[in-house]
């Protein structure tokens, strides 16, 4: 028997543990969870628990609705915040139907099929994101701009913080749950909080940040506070990105390193970034799939609209960040666009292929922006050959619907559902009639 | 010896090169000095013995010139020395060991029982050394305890092969070598594991066993394989389990490090532990309750086959023991696990799949007829039968084909045969390893090999053609290895002939069925035992041809309904004089039948509608569809010998029936491609319009007692006009006439007679028949439903000048006269020419109208249960799709582009990319679409009998579709996605070639 399934039903008995969660996420990126009893546990592990997928978005039509969770030993973790006696736990699972196949409307399956494709070129994805959000005062009352839980600025330290005590109990939890925090900081907005994830490979990644959103979330409350990763929840003030630092390993050697490259880049780094870059768009509405989040985009200041990469630039949308000589294995690029409401196995699922195309074809890297690609003339953008990101949701949607790349990547059916989804919520999106409109027209017009 | 041998004499005992062979003999005299080897006769007719008398001579003078003292024994005629010639003339490699150790030619020559205890014997001294307070360098230790485990070794292997050369009979002797040499490489196994306990510190407290699995556990070993084992661990006197593991594992390298590693003594054989649980992946030693847990939840069934040959060979043999107490009863109840039935037919189609390399057909050991087939189905039928009969459960190939006999599991003059193949392939196996001691399988290329070979299983004379001749004979034998494993077995079971032969069970025939991928075996032993009882001739047939029969039915999609489709069919035509011959006497005749009907319920539903159509499948020409002039000649002539209406309609039919049988039967295992299916489909639909239209003309008229006064003409409309028919098509038509003459009189009774022939038509066509009916659908005529159902052209003209709508002249575009009047069809095409290829085009307004129009279209609600995502024709970048591109294309470009002017909506498509009004990528994309579509509606008939509108979601239609259209069996899972992606390309293109749409413009879209 796998030692790990061993080693979970061990520690369920020595824990005390009462109660274990099995979480799955939706294609739209919520999180799901069935509570199970211990007893049920290893019958799980064997042959899946049943559970009826037409309830979850996109996941099936209603008459193949069986299907079945199968949780992931490996992503056993006791819930801190549920107190110890007696104990909550969670797995992530993965979805089949009842004949054993994997669900095509699994995230997981998606990203494990986008990393399986890479093993097949030698190569394990590791990632490493920043994730922003907002800290604001519980309850939100609709109707009233929400109101930051404080007023500092980028890497402020705040006294009698109530951000900072949030940051400590939330990064005290996250490594008890085995999640390692590289780095944590006030961000530019007021309440406004930036936490870095330790690098790991893309699956187990996508795995914590599902976590980290909702420890993050569970801490805020317990902090009179709610957490939103929205992103761009204050018009006025900088939006929540998850810039990810993207690397390629060939067994223990980061194929990304080059000792003698400029930046230390490798033709593969290089060859990467041009597939992410040439992809860009067509992967806009993954990265980026609601409504807002283009709000985000366009919000001027650093936000990645312009198609382009630098060094240290950090207007680009790629980032070749600076390096340290003789780190040959933390060499990396970083892709700002993503944003911290991403469905995140996807995301990384798309942009991972996007790269691999780029080494597949031997794309051409093009020239860097050396420059604040902000505040270049659009004539300067174009006659540099820099292109924009989609301008909204709509505009994403209608770039991804030609794109082979994301159908083959994401799978017909998730594809298919992703873009009906989407193209309702833009078309719910412009039959609103927003505040902007009446401030500006109502009594001029 | 006083003269030279004569080279002919040399040559005659088997030398091939005799000028040398003279001169190595006169060293060889000289060396044993004067006085000795008098007898050169009896010297040269032991020689002749050998496999390869020039390399025993060679071997002989070298031995001499390595130890003097040999000489005597070379000298003596006799046993010893025939002995020594024998391994000398076998095997180079063991010639070489021997010059190398000449000590060890008395256990070459004496004959005396194999002792493998010597083995762990010879390191003793090394393991009480390394236990000596006082150890020496551990490096150098291991060193020589390997050394002395290699030359005991082989001393043991050369009494083996010595043994196994001067044997009477190899065939007999064949499974007693097997098992000593397993026997040996157990003794070999028990010595390194001796060695890595002294060597490895910490090694007390812990029990440590070895296992052997594959041919070292069913003591049925080769001279070279890999030896196949599991390592056991378990902490002894107050050790942890992980101290157990960690101690284990460290033993465990240093045994197949012992075993493996090349040392001045050369090398024994790779220690292969990959069977262990989770494979290379897993740890490489466990205790038994992680065992336990492993193979309680998570192995497979291939995995418990593999344990099937466990056995203990070394090590704390108790523990060995209870390991294999723990898994025997899982093995054995490996038949009760979920999935147990697709990973067995998995796995059989495995083994009969051809081993593509260069050296398949010089392979005795994989592909069919080799030794894995027989090993693989013997086993395979352990594990359906052991779980109830404790007497299949032995470990050895050949026991358990035995006791397969004894139970009655198999016949026993099959058994018998395939005993003796697999003893042949065995010793021709060994023999070839000996030559060189190495790992191979491959039958040699070269003539000296061969010729080597063939000497050494007992041919003289042209002895390189003579073993290739008979390997081939038992490699076709166990060919037909799974119709006497498997089949032929189930017959005898159902047969209710008196034969003292002992029967396969009731139960055990079921449980067979099962596992061969019947879902109903009780219906299946129904269908048998019909089939087959009784001693009339059909019986007797059909119990000869049915094992083999059976084989086919279960590589179908549907076993099943295959096996029930040929009773029935089997009980009409049994008694027919042809029917039963055909299948016996006509090649593949057979294995088509046996095809067809687990492939398609379709065909099935033909052939009981008109059985004698199984005559077809008798000549693989008669499968080829007769041309239109034929049909058209073979359906009058039919419908002329009968005057009654019923009966000429009965008789169109009939001509009918058969010939879409034929195409139906070309299509599923003859050569036509999708475009002769559908073209041929056409061609059979023109004819029966034709041949119908002249009977109803002949009985209306003969009815009214009226000469004739009208001229009729029948029109295809949709995919009949366009000869893209498939097998679910209706065949959409308008009816044209036209009075013979002017006069008011004629003129009424013209329209009255096109009214009762056409009515008289329809009839005739829709009456319950010998063939599939044929629906005849008019509503595409002016005025749709409500308009009259026939027409005379004058009213057409009429019509289309005043109220013809856009959408009717696009209908048009796929119009074309398919039976009755040829004058009439020129003057009606000349009438609706300008207006499916009206001049200058279309008008923007009109484009703009029929785009609306499909968009309003596409908007509806699809019929009940269809969805747009997935429907073939009516959904996005389905058949209808497509068309419409195509048939825009036409409406505009019809008047300047000659080659647009046809019905056809792939001639049309290539025409429209020839004058550069679509790019070739985006025709690709629409053809792919059309054509995916058009075979998967058709394959949808074939499988279910009737039409499909998308793949279905029922995993088991899917694949039977999936094999139709020609992919492999187990991808009918992928047959959905692949159809939506082929779909969106296409509905990609729609979108910017039809709407006229920009990529990427806007959120719209389906």
């Amino acid at each position: 028997m796998d030692r790990q399934q061993e080693y979970v039903l061990r520690t369920i008995e020595e824990r005390d543990i009462r109660f274990v969660r099995l979480w799955f996420t939706d294609v739209l990126g919520a999180l799901k969870s069935v509570a199970v009893a211990p007893a049920e546990l290893e019958q799980a592990f064997v042959e899946g628990i049943g559970f009826d997928g037409s309830a979850i978005e996109g996941f099936t039509r209603v008459y193949e609705a069986d299907m079945i969770v199968q949780p992931d030993a490996a992503t056993f973790q006791v819930l801190p915040w549920r107190g110890d006696k007696p104990g909550t736990a969670r797995m992530f699972c993965d979805i089949r139907m009842p004949d054993g196949r994997a669900a095509a409307a699994d995230s997981r399956h998606v990203l494990r099929r986008a990393l399986d494709s890479a093993g097949e070129d030698g190569f394990t994805f590791y990632t490493h994101p920043e994730i922003e959000f907002y800290l604001f005062k519980d309850p939100y009352e609709p109707g009233q701009p929400p109101v930051p839980l404080d007023h500092a600025g980028y890497f402020d330290h705040v006294a009698r913080g109530d951000g900072h005590d949030f940051r400590r109990a939330a990064i005290t939890l996250l490594e008890q749950m085995g999640i390692s925090v590289e780095f944590s900081h006030h961000e530019g907005g007021p309440g406004q909080n930036e936490i870095d994830l330790r690098y790991a490979d893309a699956l187990s990644m996508a795995d914590n940040i599902m976590t980290f959103r909702t420890v993050v979330r569970e801490v805020a409350l317990q902090h009179g506070a709610f957490a939103s990763f929205m992103p761009k929840p204050l018009a006025e003030h900088p939006g929540s990105g998850m810039h990810t630092h993207l690397s390629l390993f060939e067994g223990d050697q980061n194929a990304f390193y080059e000792p003698t490259a400029r930046y230390e880049l490798s033709t593969v780094g290089r060859r990467f970034t041009a597939g992410v870059l040439r992809h860009a768009r067509e992967i806009c509405a993954v990265t980026n799939q609601w409504v807002n989040s283009y709000k985000r985009i366009w919000g001027g200041a650093e936000a990645p609209a312009h198609v382009c990469w630098g060094h240290n630039n950090r207007s680009a949308l790629v980032r070749v960040p600076m390096y340290s000589i003789g780190k040959g294995h933390s060499r990396r690029v970083e892709i700002r666009s993503i944003d911290a409401a991403c469905n995140p196995y996807l995301a990384f699922a798309v942009v991972l292929q996007a790269g691999l195309k780029g080494i597949r074809e031997e794309y051409e890297l093009p020239p860097e922006a050396e420059d604040d690609v902000w505040s270049l003339t659009p004539g300067e953008r174009r006659a540099m050959g820099i292109a924009e990101l989609p301008q909204s949701l709509g505009e994403a949607i209608a770039v991804m619907e030609d794109s082979e790349l994301v159908a083959e990547t994401l799978g017909e059916s998730v594809f298919d559902f992703f873009l009906r989804n989407k193209r309702q919520e833009w078309a719910d999106y412009r039959s609103q009639v927003t505040t902007f409109e009446l401030d500006r027209y109502l009594v001029r017009l | 010896m006083t003269r030279p041998a004569g080279t002919a004499e040399l040559l005659r005992s088997g030398f091939t090169d005799g000028e040398r062979a003279g001169r190595l003999l006169e060293e060889l005299v000289e060396r044993c000095g004067a006085g000795h080897l008098e007898d050169r006769r009896r010297l040269l007719e032991e020689f002749a013995g050998v496999a390869d008398p020039d390399q025993a001579l060679l071997g002989v003078v070298r031995l001499v010139e390595a130890d003097g003292e040999l000489v005597d024994m070379v000298a003596t005629p006799g046993p010893a020395r025939q002995r020594l010639l024998a391994v000398l003339g076998a095997s180079s490699a063991l010639t070489d060991h021997l010059v190398h150790h000449p000590e060890q030619v008395h256990a070459v020559s004496e004959r005396a029982p194999v002792d493998p205890a010597a083995i762990p014997r010879s390191v003793a001294p090394v393991v009480a050394a390394a236990e000596a307070p006082e150890r020496a360098g551990e490096e150098d230790l291991e060193r020589r305890g390997m050394d002395a485990l290699r030359v005991a070794y082989r001393e043991q292997l050369v009494r083996v092969v010595a043994d196994d050369l001067t044997s009477e009979d190899p065939l007999a002797a064949m499974p007693p070598v097997a098992a000593v040499l397993a026997d040996l490489a157990g003794a070999a196994l028990q010595a390194a594991t001796d060695l890595a306990r002294a060597l490895v510190p910490g090694s007390g407290g812990v029990r440590f066993a070895v296992v052997g699995l594959g041919k070292c556990g069913g003591q049925e070993l080769n001279y070279v394989s890999d030896v196949d084992v599991i390592f056991l661990a378990e902490p002894d006197a107050g050790t942890s389990d992980d101290e157990a593991v960690r101690v284990g594992e460290r033993l465990a390298s240093t045994v197949m490090r012992v075993c493996h590693a090349s040392t001045s003594e050369g090398t024994l054989w790779p220690v292969d532990a990959a069977l262990r649980p989770e494979g290379k992946q897993g740890p490489l030693v466990r205790t038994l309750a992680s065992h336990r847990e492993y193979y309680r939840r998570w192995a497979r069934t291939w995995e418990f086959q593999a344990l099937l040959k466990a056995r203990p060979v070394a090590g704390d043999l108790e523990l060995a023991q209870e390991w294999c107490g723990m898994v025997r009863p899982l093995v054995w109840g490996a038949g009760s696990q979920p999935g147990f039935v697709e990973e067995v037919q998995g796995m059989r189609r495995r083994v009969e799949e051809q081993v593509p390399s260069a050296e398949s057909d010089r392979q005795l050991k994989l592909g069919p007829g080799g030794l894995r087939d027989i090993e693989f189905s013997v086993q395979l039928l352990q594990l359906v039968h052991g779980r109830a009969d404790e007497t299949l459960r032995s470990g050895t190939t050949l026991e358990a084909l035995a006791a397969l006999r004894d139970g009655g599991y198999v016949g026993r003059e099959d058994a018998a045969a395939l005993d003796t193949s697999y003893r042949y392939l065995r010793v021709l196996e060994h023999r070839v390893q000996l030559h060189r001691m190495r790992r191979t399988h491959l039958m040699p290329a070269d003539e000296a090999s061969l010729r080597r070979l063939g000497r050494a299983v007992g041919e003289r004379g042209e002895a390189a053609a003579a073993v290739l001749q008979r390997w081939r004979s038992h490699q076709r034998e166990v060919r037909r290895l799974h119709e006497r494993l498997f089949y032929r077995p189930l017959l005898v079971a159902v047969a209710q002939l008196s034969t003292d032969e002992v029967r396969l069970t009731p139960e055990a025939a079921r449980e067979r069925l099962a596992a061969l991928g019947f879902r109903d075996p009780a219906g299946a032993m129904r269908h048998l035992e019909a089939l087959t009882s009784g001693v009339s001739r059909r019986a007797t047939i059909q119990r000869h041809l049915l094992p083999v029969m059976l084989g086919w039915f279960a590589g179908g999609a549907d076993p099943d309904a295959g096996l029930l489709a040929f009773r029935r069919i089997s009980e009409t035509l049994g008694s027919t004089h042809w029917y039963l011959r055909m299948l016996r006497d006509e090649g593949t005749a057979a294995q088509r039948l046996a095809h067809v009907l687990s492939t398609s319920r379709y065909v099935v539903d033909l052939l009981i509608r008109s059985p004698e159509t199984v005559a077809l499948l008798g000549d693989q020409a008669g499968l080829q569809p007769p041309g239109a002039e034929v049909l058209a000649a073979r359906m009058a002539a039919a419908s002329r010998r009968h005057q009654e209406a019923d009966a000429a309609f009965l008789a169109v039919r009939t001509v009918r029936a058969r010939e879409l049988l034929r195409v139906v039967l070309a299509d599923l295992v003859g050569d036509l491609d999708q475009a002769g299916v559908r073209s041929a489909l056409t061609a059979l639909t023109d004819c029966l319009l034709q041949a119908a239209l002249e009977v109803a003309t002949r009985v209306v008229l003969d009815r009214r007692g009226e000469e004739q006064a009208v001229d009729l003409l029948v029109v295809g409309m949709g995919r009949l006009g366009g000869a893209e028919l498939g097998y679910v098509s209706d065949a959409d038509v308008m009816y044209v006439y036209r009075p013979r003459d002017w006069d008011e009189q004629t003129a009424q009774r013209a329209a009255a007679q096109a009214e009762d022939i056409i009515a008289e038509l329809r009839r005739g066509l829709s009456k319950p028949g010998p063939d599939p009916t044929l629906e005849l659908d008019a509503g595409l005529r002016p005025e749709g439903r409500s308009g009259p159902l026939v027409r005379s052209l004058e009213s057409y003209q009429a019509y289309y000048a005043r109220w013809s709508a856009g959408w009717e002249s696009q209908a048009l575009l796929r119009a074309r006269p398919v039976a009755g009047d040829e004058r009439l069809a020129a003057e009606y095409e000349s009438l609706i020419d300008p207006l499916r290829w009206p001049e200058g085009g279309l008008e923007a307004r009109t484009v703009r109208e029929i785009r609306r129009l499909k968009a309003r279209m596409e908007g509806e609600r699809l019929p009940r249960g269809a969805d747009r995502r997935t429907h073939f024709k009516l959904g996005y970048g389905g058949l209808s799709d497509v068309e419409w591109v195509v048939q825009l294309l036409q409406l505009e470009h019809g008047h300047e582009v000659a080659a647009l002017r046809t019905t056809s909506t792939l001639v049309a498509m290539q025409a429209a990319v020839e004058a550069g009004l679509l790019s070739s990528d985006d025709a690709a994309a629409l053809r792919r679409a059309w054509s995916l579509g058009s075979r998967l509606r058709d394959a949808g008939v074939l499988w279910r009998g009737r039409p499909v509108d998308s793949v279905p979601s029922d995993a088991r239609d899917a694949e039977g579709i999936s094999r139709i259209i020609g992919r492999g069996p187990g991808q009918g899972g992928e047959l959905a996605d692949e159809w939506r992606r082929t779909a969106r390309r296409c509905r990609q293109v729609v979108e910017r070639v039809f709407y006229g749409e920009e990529p990427g413009s806007g959120a719209g879209g389906p």
